[in-house]
């Protein structure tokens, strides 16, 4: 009997194990599917930002759009992670980041812990997407080494930064002031919008954008196809991005990245019926097939804080208002004489600022799970926006101008009217079927290695 | 030649092959950096000659 009670134990003990043992795969699996799909946002950012090119830029917008995927993956590798497990308290860094040095031994293949890569990972994608939102702002007049410091400061310091402070279970804005933001509106679209517009600021518009007095020029997409399928791919992929702003907790209930129970049936809801909403509300606006995809994404962003908490009928809503409201202020963007070339201030930064406050007026009181931690309100949502719209533009205004001073920023005005990709891309386009731009074929053929 | 840092998979937990030393982890590490920023800086010097090519 004893004999048989000991093999029934260790038999219960292996099945407990084995069973653990599955639920650390089973999430291990998910996130990298989330990172495989997030992969598609950068692809879509990658179409989107070269059809809103015209033909004579449309190569050197793909290679920045790729470097800038391409730097974001080491950058994060070396600082990134880590400030986002220090940097919780602010601007002093816990003593338990350091699991996020690049030399721990949980940086790396390790057979004793299936998490930190896959978070990584997914987090390294979040970075790329941030670094995209702004590189289609910039687009055909910026150059390639102060983008790709501007991408990396972006991606790789300031959104993670704000990550640490408003997207993490102990991050002050939450344990202070109840901030909550499932869905990442202010961390990642606020601060990439508002850091975009800061560089706008001291990158100044595309030759020929503004007339001498101040009236605008519609600099025409050469391939608009193109560029809507690029923002579908972005929703594609948005379905990753949500999927890894929750967490996999295995044998138990999913919690969001505050530690409250939520499900992904939540955001299955409420992710669509944003979108929906803001496909139509830009539509009623504009009747733009532009800006109805751009509604898509805007609508998701009005919903994104309160993704987990919302009857979906109001995520829809939402998304509508958001989807009617950002095209106008993209025309009074124009009008003040700032040329962001995709919207990606009013798409991003006014969509995700909406969502934000959204959440402090509709999901207010919910409680949070930290001891102490005030629930979320109306004021805790507006000071998280203010934070995050600063966090984005200070660094993106500053690092820009510095750049701007080391003739660093723009490319000059006689190099964008002969176009990007003679001068610095070694082949065409569209080689069978060119259609000739503003340059002198005589001249010499771009330099090569870029 | 045999670089792998370990010669049992029991108890194997960490495994940075090439990087069993600080001073080798620390060597990597500034080496990944390099590549990282002075690609950055190739590129600035790249640009600079492609537009002095197209005055």
């Amino acid at each position: 009997m004893e004999q048989q009670i000991a093999e029934l134990t260790e038999k219960i003990a292996a099945l407990e194990a084995a069973q653990a043992m599955s639920g650390t795969i089973n999430s291990e699996i998910f996130y990298w599917w989330c990172t495989a799909l997030m992969i598609a946002i950068h692809a879509g950012f990658l179409a989107y930002e070269m059809g809103a090119s015209r033909v004579k830029n449309v190569l050197a917008s793909g290679i920045k759009n790729i470097l800038a995927f391409a730097f974001m993956v080491p950058t994060f590798y070396f600082f990134g992670w880590y400030i986002y497990l220090a940097f919780y308290n602010g601007f002093i860094p816990a003593a338990d980041g350091a699991a996020g040095l690049p030399w721990d031994l949980s940086m790396g293949p390790n057979l004793a812990d299936n998490a930190t890569g896959i978070f990584w990972a997914a987090f390294t994608l979040f970075a790329a997407t941030t670094a995209s939102i702004f590189s289609g702002a910039v687009i055909e007049r910026i150059q390639t080494a102060g983008f790709l410091i501007l991408a990396i400061l972006l991606g790789s310091v300031v959104w993670i930064l704000g990550g640490a402070w408003g997207w993490h279970p102990s991050g002050w804005l939450t344990v202070k002031w109840g901030y909550h933001d499932v869905g990442a509106a202010g961390v990642v679209h606020m601060v990439a919008g508002f850091f975009a517009l800061g560089v706008l600021l001291n990158l100044g518009p595309r030759v020929g954008k503004f007339n001498p007095d101040g009236s605008a020029n519609a600099i025409k997409a050469h391939n608009v196809p193109f560029t809507i399928t690029g923002l579908m791919l972005i929703i594609v992929g948005f379905f990753g991005f949500l999927g890894g702003c929750i967490i996999y907790m295995p044998g138990e209930q999913w919690i969001n990245i505050y530690g409250q129970p939520t499900t992904l049936s939540a955001f299955a809801f409420n992710t669509l019926m944003g979108m929906a909403g803001g496909i139509i509300g830009a539509w009623v606006k504009t009747r733009d097939p532009f800006w109805m995809m751009s509604g898509a994404l805007i609508g998701i962003f009005c919903a994104a804080s309160g993704l987990d908490v919302y009857y979906p009928p109001l995520a829809f809503l939402l998304g509508a208002f958001g989807g009617f409201v950002v095209p106008m202020v993209a025309v009074k963007l124009e009008k003040m004489g700032i040329d962001d070339a995709v919207g990606a201030f009013p798409v991003h930064g006014i969509g995700g600022l909406i969502g934000v406050v959204a959440c402090g007026i509709f999901a207010s009181g919910y409680p949070n799970v930290i001891e102490g931690a005030p629930p979320v309100n109306f004021f805790g949502q507006v000071g998280g926006a203010i934070v995050m719209g600063l966090l984005g533009f200070i660094p993106g205004y500053v690092a820009s101008y510095i750049l701007k001073v080391f003739g660093l920023l723009r490319v000059p005005d006689h190099i964008q009217e002969k176009g990007l990709d003679i001068v610095k891309v070694p082949v065409e386009a569209y080689p069978e079927n060119f259609i000739p731009g503003p340059v002198n074929t005589t001249d010499p053929v771009a330099t090569p290695a870029e | 030649m045999n670089t792998a840092p370990l010669q049992s998979w029991d108890g194997a937990e960490a495994i940075f092959t090439f990087a069993d030393k600080p001073a080798v982890v620390m060597l990597l590490l500034l080496g990944a950096l390099a590549v990282t920023v002075g690609t950055i800086v190739v590129a600035a010097v790249h640009e600079k000659h492609a537009y002095s090519n197209h005055k």
